[in-house]
């Protein structure tokens, strides 16, 4: 257990970190406007990864792409899977939870409905897409290019922090800055009176159903290009990034931000010092005895009041 | 439980039909029209379908030579009984070969289901001879008619770490189970077989399906040894291959027939170059023996030879050929299955011939390697081993 590997894991840890917390966001955000635990958002995330490696592959990237062309590619692969993700978070508020909120459905309704998009969907990646693992076509070299502590980082790690960091500070500026962050940060606060104060309530929700669907599918494709496609690899990050979501205090962004790389860091230490089996135990073990002492999580929930 | 009783009275039934089809075959027959029918039981549907048609066309190969070699004088006919390749499927398919009354079954493929279907083919008195079962326990447990024609896990991690102590200077190996039963019953065998041979090993566990083998790569690399057993399937070891390669393993890397697919190399690309896969099973289109073979398999279905195609080919023919030897068309299960135990019969992939429990005497691994997203064929490791 040398330094040097102690840093190693952490980098590891950190970019696992920033995937999750991008995913959080989705839950977050939602879970702020609509109190619905968004359970499809897992699926969200693997139509994403889906979306980038068909851009990828229909577009036939050369064989072994570099420079500029491989910039090209990486772009175009964030853009499709967040148009994908965009597209099916669009989707899924329009088809499963609009008609619900209109009929005035209790909350259990919802949950319910949540979990069965959950599984239409990912059934439905295994029909359209096969049930095999697939890999992200060659888009450049990766080479280790970084050393950070002694800690190499590859092109890979590197676009990923670099892309989940904008992601991050983007939705930040949208969210605290923006007419349309206000009026998310409205919703959340005080439905009726943002109405009444002529916030287009259901074009808040939509929105907020898409920005998720954005970063949530762009991290789909980030995390297919690291590891692999397959039609069930919603699930675990999924439910870690929901994990992530309550440990920063459910609806609270930055509390998202923060829970995720918290999360990427503990599995990714708790691997380095007792294995791999032990890397759930002790993620959720954090999220247990985080929320012991601290029930709204590190940050306390409220979407409305950021920081 | 209603499952168990439906077959305790179906099975005395069938076997009942089977004795009178057999006395009726015999009261009429004088060669000629008489048939007998032989079962396989695999996946011919589900996620492993690929695996089980391999194995069934390997089989019907053989099943449409005999006929028409006109060496016997019984027509073959085949049944396929279809479990998905997953345990509770099984019993209700070895009951419809039961019911189809089959003289005998090439199978079941996968251990889970040979472990669920032997007892009902014992009861029934049909032999069971699989191909690629390979779960060490299925002969310790007393099935009466399941014989197996292939290696088991315990020869194949004795392979692998004979292969490593004498054919490599690596001295600390990590083996890594991915806590499946097949992985884990793998790397048991491994440890243990590298430790006797006396190499310093590492184990370490990553369960099946991780999302993300980057720190289980690194952990790996920390553990500085020089080669690396990966106990476990293709789906896993691909991403696994790449994340060693980015975390900086250098060693020695190693896999079982788990992982000798296709979909390997796909998923890992590059980082798949210079694994070693070991198998029970030949390449048939390296094989001299077995050139034939593959062709006309290529020629019967349009693609070549998949893992365990010859050798289902092979058991196959060994039943048909002790069928005729036992009576053709009057033979019975009982009768076969007694020969079958004595049997040493040299097919085109090896001998064949079994010990008191039933299991394959012939313990022979094979090595390939991984080199420009192509699984090259070494040859056996004993031969490997012996320079």
């Amino acid at each position: 257990m040398s330094l040097n590997a102690f840093w190693d894991f952490l980098v590891l840890g950190l970019v696992l970190g920033c995937l999750y917390a991008v995913i959080a966001i989705g839950y977050t955000l939602v879970y702020g406007v609509l109190q619905l635990l968004n359970f499809a958002h897992s699926e969200v995330f693997m139509f994403g990864a889906f979306g980038g490696l068909l851009a990828l592959t229909v577009w036939a990237p050369a064989a072994d792409p570099a420079g500029v062309q491989s910039v090209v590619y990486v772009v175009v692969g964030l853009l499709a899977g967040a148009a994908f993700g965009g597209a099916v978070a669009y989707g899924l508020e329009k088809v499963a939870y609009r008609p619900l909120r209109r009929r005035g459905a209790p909350r259990l309704v919802f949950l319910i409905t949540a979990i069965g998009a959950s599984f239409f969907l990912y059934n439905l990646a295994g029909k359209l897409f096969g049930r095999n693992s697939l890999a992200m076509p060659n888009l450049y070299e990766n080479r280790r290019v970084l050393t950070v502590f002694g800690a190499d980082l590859n092109i890979t790690q590197v676009i990923i922090v670099v892309s989940a960091v904008g992601m991050m500070v983007g939705l930040d500026y949208v969210v605290n800055r923006t007419k349309l962050g206000s009026g998310i940060r409205a919703v959340a606060q005080d439905p009726e009176v943002a109405s009444l104060m002529g916030v287009d309530i259901d074009k808040v929700v939509s929105r907020t159903f898409v920005i998720g669907g954005l970063l949530g599918g762009a991290a789909g494709f980030l995390f297919g290009v690291n590891n692999k496609v397959v039609y069930t690899m919603g699930f675990l990050p999924g439910i870690t990034a929901f994990a992530a979501a309550v440990l920063g205090g459910i609806g609270n962004v930055r509390g998202a931000m923060l829970g995720g790389m918290l999360l990427g860091v503990v599995e990714t230490m708790t691997v380095f010092v007792w294995g791999e089996e032990w890397r759930y135990v002790a993620g959720f073990a954090a999220l247990v005895l985080v929320l012991m002492f601290r029930p709204t999580g590190l940050l306390g929930e409220r979407v409305g009041r950021t920081a | 439980m209603l499952n168990k009783t439906i077959v305790r009275l179906a099975v005395p039934l069938a076997v009942g039909a089977l004795a009178l089809t057999g006395c009726g075959d015999g009261g009429s027959g004088d060669g000629g029209g008489d048939t007998v029918k032989i079962g396989f039981q695999g996946p011919l549907s589900g996620d492993n379908v690929q695996l089980g048609q391999n194995m069934e066309n390997g089989v019907r190969l053989a099943i449409d030579q005999a006929n028409a070699s006109g060496d016997y004088d019984f027509e073959v006919e085949y049944f396929a009984a279809d479990d998905q390749g997953l345990p509770d499927k099984a019993p209700t398919a070895a009951q419809s070969a039961i019911s189809e009354e089959v003289i005998a079954v090439v199978g079941p493929a996968f251990s889970g289901s040979a472990d669920a279907s032997a007892e009902y083919y014992a009861e029934a008195g049909i032999p069971a001879v699989s191909s690629s079962a390979t779960r060490a326990d299925l002969t310790t447990k007393g099935y009466g008619s399941f014989l197996r024609a292939v290696p088991n896990d315990s020869a194949q991690g004795a392979g692998m770490a004979t292969y490593l102590s004498k054919s490599t200077d690596a001295e600390k190996v990590v083996v890594v189970d991915d806590k499946t039963d097949y992985g884990v019953g793998l790397a048991d065998v491994a440890e243990q077989s590298l430790k006797d041979a006396g190499l310093e090993v590492v184990r370490h566990s990553v369960p099946q399906k991780t999302p993300d083998y980057s720190a289980a790569a690194r952990n790996v690399v920390g553990a500085d040894a020089d080669a690396l057993i990966y106990a476990g399937y293709y789906e896993d070891a691909g991403p696994f291959a790449t994340k060693l390669d980015e975390a900086g393993f250098e060693g020695i890397r190693m896999s079982g027939d788990g992982s000798r697919d296709m979909q390997f190399v796909e998923l890992a690309g590059d980082s798949a170059n210079d694994w070693l896969l070991t198998c029970a099973c030949t390449d048939p289109t390296q094989e001299e023996a077995t050139k034939k073979f593959a062709e006309d398999y290529e020629a019967a279905f349009n693609q070549p030879p998949g893992t365990y195609s010859a050798e289902s080919f092979d058991v196959a023919n060994l039943i048909i050929e002790q069928i005729a030897e036992t009576g053709g068309a009057d033979s019975t299960g009982e009768k076969l299955l007694e020969a079958l135990r004595a049997v040493e019969y040299k097919g085109i992939t090896k001998e064949f011939s079994f010990d008191d429990t039933g299991d394959f005497t012939n313990q022979t691994i094979y090595m390939y390697e991984v080199q420009d997203r192509e699984i090259n064929y070494l040859g056996s490791v004993d031969k490997l081993t012996a320079k």
